[in-house]
């Protein structure tokens, strides 16, 4: 009885529910004739936000009507307050912002009229300026610029020096997969250390820069599901050989990979070109003990260059002065000076290629054992293979790295694992 | 023999509290450790267990880098408003609940009860354009007023103002007092503990609320304490002596909140509980 009595209250709840997230306005298409005056707003995060603001200058001098306003938040956080604003058809949004290139496909796919088409307005003409790997990362399937490239993570295998030459293995001589476990065995036997760590149930990455140096990712051309290729059975099977090895320090999310880096836990750690920044800054006093070699190849083929990371600019359509941000936009992106400047000072590694000739890049790093290591990152940018990243990225992120835990942990067959992984991932993207 | 025996019983039990207490202040004094010391030795082996000398300089780049004086003045400021007034609010509407007879009090009642079933999620968007279509974006009035009406709150104060005798009402009105007065001066002081517990609760809500300033404020001159701390975490790089000082700067004020009035908390919580 109680509950009839309530019944019309919960329903008069629900219906108020429901037509409060159906409720339908107009929508937000107050584009004002576009003018390069005024002011515009950007969400950035970290010294990524940071760099925004440093160019803000040498933008004023070209364009001085157009007043700048960069917001620094945490990176999650910048998805949070666009999802809302996105779902609130724009409200609140800045002119432009940063989003990490794998993120993309994902907002581009949920919300298809949310962001300002860059091709449309002339970008297409910079395409050759850019390596194809991260053009690719910023297109939309159709071949448009939704997004405007700025920061690549080329990647490498970071190693200690002073454990390498105690085992007497010569990192040169490390030139496929195989070689990186035997060099590892010869580390752990010697030193007791091992080889590189990876959040086995969590983390993804190093499979994935084994799919992307092999040219392939979690999907095809179609953006179905294929991870059970040759390449990911070969990629996984390294992984479950170092395993086997004992030579993978399981650790717990980023904080334990740093720790795991800065108390010499391992030898080695495979990873994009920011984490120059991350080692220098967490372990001062091990100068010269760091220095990188290219990821090792698989014998049956492809390169040595994969991707980590990664971000570009996109302007929301809801910004009512499209002019001013994609001026903002064209410029930090395509002006080499500024470019240079994220780089310098908060190591955000460029994908316009031209900053590569600057001589910075020629420079040896004391901290880095006296090598040439960010040359030899430039040098792999325009070889990385591109790949095809979609909406179900970050599901698909997941799903290898529980087919990860099961083969390593539990000891399943690797066939076995991705070919389950394989079958649920398109399942649950249908 | 008993003696010896209830000894080692007490050994047993202290050593018990001990393991703790250290299980519950380790995190903090940690935290005080970490504001202390630059970010690079908080990844020691073996870990500082000892304060560093570094506190100043995390301040003084916390300042640089947040402007940590305004971020706190700003949740100072709209921690205590909304304690404030979502307190009365919260007192009012209980009493209102609890001693007066009006048609549909309990379905009401029932209704506000219902509200605190609701995800944020389910709200979060069409409050969001509310503010927006009021322009009250980037205000601390979009962070105080949406949850002024607490749902808890009112709850909490209800049950309490249940306990109040009808007759001591009744005596003030018999006397001529006017509804106003009874409830501002002989309401509210016989509920000291009850008030003291939901303005705790209620600033520890608003003191902690993430979300929703996260999502409303849009200029870091604006941000609340969690928010700001936020933004610190960095993709690559976090500081974490900042992050730490930080981290503790936010959680002294409730630890202090909590100490002085705990005794009220506690009394306040378990008011109602238990009726005459």
């Amino acid at each position: 009885m109680k509950k009839v009595k309530h019944l019309p209250f919960i329903i008069g709840i629900l219906s108020c529910l429901i037509l409060a997230s159906c409720s339908s306005g107009k929508n937000g298409s107050n584009n004002v004739e576009g003018k390069t005056a005024g002011e515009i707003t950007i969400w950035g995060w970290d010294v990524a936000a940071d760099t925004l603001e440093l160019a803000t200058e040498k933008f004023n001098e070209r364009y001085p009507d157009i007043k700048v306003k960069v917001e620094n938040f945490n990176s999650d956080d910048v998805y949070e307050k666009l999802t809302v604003g996105l779902a609130a058809r724009g409200s609140g949004l800045p002119d432009v912002l940063l989003m990490e290139d794998e993120r993309i496909p994902s907002y581009t796919n949920q919300f298809p009229k949310g962001f300002v088409n860059l091709s449309k307005l002339g970008y297409d003409k910079y395409e050759e300026r850019f390596s194809p790997s991260k053009v690719k990362s910023v297109k939309n399937d159709k071949g448009e610029f939704i997004a405007a490239p700025w920061d690549v993570g080329p990647a490498g295998v970071f190693y200690r020096v002073d454990y390498f030459e105690e085992a007497g293995v010569d990192p040169d001589s490390i030139k496929t997969w195989e070689d990186y476990i035997e060099a590892g065995k010869k580390i752990k036997k010697i030193t007791g250390t091992k080889l590189l760590p990876i959040d086995i149930s969590k983390y993804d990455g190093v499979f994935h820069m084994m799919l992307q140096q092999q040219g392939v990712s979690y999907f095809n051309e179609k953006g179905e599901a294929a991870i059970t290729s040759d390449e990911a059975i070969r990629a996984m099977s390294v992984i479950r050989d170092l395993y086997k090895n004992d030579l993978v320090a399981n650790i717990d999310g980023w904080d334990g990979i740093v720790t795991a880096t800065v108390n010499g836990k391992v030898a080695s750690v495979p990873y994009g070109v920011w984490y120059t920044g991350t080692i220098k800054d967490q372990a001062p006093d091990q100068k010269g003990k760091w220095d990188v070699f290219y990821l090792p190849k698989f014998k049956e083929g492809g390169t040595r260059y994969a991707n980590v990371g990664g971000s570009s600019l996109l302007i929301p359509s809801s910004t009512n002065n499209k002019e001013a941000a994609y001026s903002f936009v064209e410029f930090f992106t395509t002006d080499v000076e500024t470019q240079m400047l994220g780089f310098k000072k908060y190591g955000l590694f460029p994908s316009l290629l031209k900053t590569y000739d600057d001589p910075f890049f020629n420079e040896e790093s004391d901290y880095f054992n006296n090598s040439k290591i960010f040359q030899m990152f430039a040098e792999s940018v325009p070889e990385v293979p591109p790949i095809t990243i979609t909406k179900d990225f970050a599901r698909a992120s997941r799903t290898v790295s529980n087919a990860q835990a099961a083969v390593l942990l539990e000891g399943e067959s690797v066939e076995r694992e991705l070919d389950q992984a394989e079958e649920k991932l398109e399942n649950e993207i249908k | 023999m008993r003696n010896q025996y209830s000894l080692l019983n007490k050994i047993v039990i202290y050593s018990f509290l001990l393991i703790g207490v250290i299980i519950s202040i380790g995190p903090f004094y940690w935290m005080f450790i970490g504001a202390t010391h630059p970010s690079g030795e908080i990844f020691n082996i073996p870990p500082q267990l000892l304060p560093g000398d570094y506190l100043v300089e995390n301040f003084i780049s916390l300042q640089e880098s947040l402007g940590m004086l305004k971020i706190i003045w700003n949740s100072l400021f709209i921690a205590l408003t909304f304690t404030v007034l979502s307190t009365l609010i919260s007192a009012a509407a209980g009493y209102a609940f609890a001693k007066f007879q009006f048609k549909g009090r309990d379905k009401i009642f029932f209704m506000l009860l219902l509200t605190i079933m609701i995800p944020y999620q389910v709200t979060l968007i069409p409050l969001f354009e509310l503010m927006v279509s009021l322009e009250w974006l980037n205000t601390y009035s979009a962070v105080i007023l949406p949850n002024l009406a607490f749902p808890f709150g009112i709850y909490l104060m209800r049950q309490n103002m249940k306990s109040i005798p009808d007759s001591l009402i009744e005596a003030a009105r018999i006397d001529g007092a006017g509804e106003f007065r009874i409830f501002f001066t002989i309401v509210l002081a016989t509920m000291r503990p009850a008030l003291a517990a939901v303005a705790i609760f209620l600033f520890m809500f608003q003191w902690n609320n993430f979300i929703w300033p996260l999502v409303i404020l849009n200029s870091s001159e604006m941000f609340t304490l969690p928010v700001a701390l936020s933004s610190l975490i960095g993709m690559a790089r976090v500081d974490y002596g900042q992050l730490m000082l930080g981290a503790t700067l936010s959680t002294l004020p409730i630890m202090i909140f909590f100490l002085i009035l705990q005794k009220q908390f506690i009394s306040g919580i378990l008011g109602g509980s238990v009726k005459e």
